[in-house]
């Protein structure tokens, strides 16, 4: 039996050539959402200048997994040399497995190389014209999105509704009751929660549902690739996405390829590596930049408190999101 | 039950024995074990308390409701079909015969996706039934659909053979005495093929409280409404409460051992009553 569990774990991996001292890899463990502008935008690019620069190729070991399950694989020893999550709480989970300094978010730009913002994905002409997340608590409306419990991204998506209430009156005047009571209205009109933010598009492309919340960016790329358009939203107050990535301290230490992490990060944030980005839907850190519009109320996780106390507030047991359905239960 | 052969003192029989044992250890017993200790390791108090969690609760619950719901449907449908395919011949039986077994080797997101495509809201069906206020898909009979599809094979399959095997001298003879065709069937046939109904109710039961590729896809995920125990353990062990995941997997697992073992009393007390 041994032999033979031997033999399975061996099986995939037996073809990798052995590797040549002219070449140099990287090892990226990223999240899902990023895997075409990675692959088709980001790679080819990044591997010329680094052949124009060193004289020597890169070879890309590519992983993409939901962002929380990479970040775990990461923790648990897949050692990838960069890291690119969905959320700098993905991040925190790596830096406690002492894979790389704590204060990683204090570094500048905080290690945020993509943007994105929470936008509704609604049916062509927008026939129930939803402009806000209030517009999703109507009744009849039936409103997708991913499960928190399994989707990073789900993470985003709610926490931009619950700021939305949150900074009704304006961010200098929060109001956490209002917040929990447009999510309840909100969450009371959704039809079903897949565990990922893809899984909920594939539910809104069979037809089902009259909204999806999800990604600006998914929505751009899936134009980009698919040529079909997804009309979409974007409410007035909504949250900007920020992720982060990160060189994983303990996996570059081990394979000695530091100079290619670094490099590699470096070119995500450059101008080039940002202009590629926006190609697949994401908005350029650089705000100078950016072509499209921003809705008037966005706002940010900083602003809502930072993802400690979100995590702590709304997704803790016994937090707002556990309340919304014990509360209603309870009612009944 | 048959007695052990003379050839049982040999030693390559101790040797096969102790292999299989030895297998069955290695493959069921051990990652049982390892996950029950890994349950019970933080303590009675945390287990309680992650047990009556209301989401936990609620997930079980309505596991064990759907659960329960689909076995008496699929004790009923699983028995005709396995009378309808003894004792009538027509047309294209074999292949109705070859298409029992489906379920089995659909892979379960399949079987989710094509209710989905039959019924969901977005389908002609779907739409005509929710004209009439009846929603399938992502609504509790959603699950319970699910559940009869993957599941239906148990019970015609454990029936089946027992009724090829039974005499017919017996409904004969009560048919001869003048008794109707139902009181034949409940009071002649019924209780031969009753151990084969349990048998196949019980399988059906503990492979549906733990049923999740295509639960997981029609049930809609609404914590407590349709979020049943499998798809609460998939949610906790993603989002990091290992321990109230193992906790409830601990139970569903303990609950389909607890029927497999009283069927297999059933079984004992049936035989020693028949005089085997």
């Amino acid at each position: 039996l041994v032999g033979l569990l031997a033999v399975v774990a061996a099986g995939p991996t037996c073809d990798v050539p052995v590797t040549e001292a002219k070449e140099d890899v990287l090892t990226i463990g990223a999240y899902s959402v990023v895997r075409e502008a990675f692959h088709e935008g980001i790679l080819p690019v990044f591997a010329a200048q680094w052949k124009r620069q060193t004289g020597r190729d890169v070879r890309f070991e590519e992983s993409y997994n939901a962002s929380g399950a990479q970040a775990r694989a990461i923790a648990g020893g897949f050692d990838a040399d960069v890291a690119v999550l969905s959320q700098e709480s993905d991040v925190d989970i790596c830096a406690k497995a002492g894979l790389l300094d704590t204060g990683w978010k204090k570094r500048p730009g905080r290690g945020i190389v993509t943007r994105s913002l929470v936008v509704v994905g609604v049916r062509p002409g927008n026939p129930l014209s939803l402009h806000d997340w209030d517009d999703l608590a109507r009744p009849g409306v039936r409103v997708l999105y991913p499960d928190p419990k399994t989707s990073g991204g789900a993470r985003w998506n709610i926490n931009a509704i619950y700021g939305a209430g949150l900074f009704a009156r304006g961010k200098d005047d929060p109001d956490p009751s209002a917040a929990r009571d447009l999510l309840a209205r909100v969450q009371r009109n959704v039809l079903t929660m897949d565990a990922s933010g893809r899984q909920s598009m594939a539910t809104f492309d069979r037809g089902t549902g009259d909204a999806v919340v999800t990604y600006e960016n998914e929505l751009l790329l899936r134009r980009k690739i698919t040529g079909t358009e997804v009309p979409f939203v974007i409410p007035p107050a909504t949250l900007l996405i920020e992720s982060p990535a990160v060189v994983v301290d303990a996996s570059v230490e081990r394979h000695g390829n530091r100079p290619l992490a670094e490099a590699f990060l470096a070119f995500l944030k450059s101008p080039q590596g940002q202009a590629i980005l926006a190609e697949y839907g994401f908005r350029p850190l650089d705000a100078e930049q950016d072509t499209r519009p921003l809705p008037p109320r966005l706002f940010t996780m900083a602003d809502l408190g930072g993802w400690t106390k979100i995590k702590k507030d709304v997704y803790s047991p016994g937090g707002v999101w556990d309340s919304l359905f014990t509360g209603q239960e309870a009612a009944r | 039950m048959s007695r052990p052969g003379a050839g049982a003192l040999r030693p390559s029989s101790y040797i096969l024995r102790g292999l299989t044992l030895g297998y069955l250890g290695l493959m069921v017993a051990l990652p049982l074990l390892a996950m029950s200790l890994q349950a019970a390791e933080p303590g009675l108090d945390a287990f309680v308390k992650a047990l009556t969690d209301p989401f936990a609760l609620h997930a079980l619950k309505l596991s064990f409701v759907t659960a329960g719901l689909m076995v008496v449907v699929n004790a009923i449908t699983g028995t005709a079909t396995a009378w309808v395919l003894v004792r009538y011949d027509f047309p294209g039986k074999r292949l109705v015969n070859a298409l029992i077994d489906l379920p089995f080797s659909v892979p379960t997101v399949v079987a989710g996706l094509m209710l989905i495509v039959l019924y969901g809201p977005s389908s002609t069906l779907g739409v005509v039934l929710g004209r009439y206020g009846l929603e399938v898909i992502y609504q509790k009979p959603g699950i319970l659909l699910a559940l009869m599809f993957v599941t239906y094979p148990f019970v015609v399959r454990s029936v089946q053979p027992v009724l090829l095997e039974v005499d017919r001298a017996e409904e004969e003879a009560a048919q001869t005495l003048g008794a109707h065709p139902w009181t034949i069937f409940r009071r002649v046939t019924l209780p031969t093929l009753r151990p084969a109904i349990l048998t196949g109710m019980a399988l059906a039961f503990s492979r549906a409280l733990g049923e999740f590729g295509s639960v997981v896809l029609v049930a809609g995920n609404r914590p407590m409404e349709t979020k049943t125990g499998p798809m609460y353990i998939f949610g906790e062990i993603e989002s990091g409460n290992t321990h109230g995941a193992l906790v409830v997997s601990a139970v569903l697992l303990a609950c389909s051992l607890g029927v497999l073992i009283v069927l297999n009393l059933l079984q004992r007390r049936e035989e020693a009553r028949n005089g085997h």
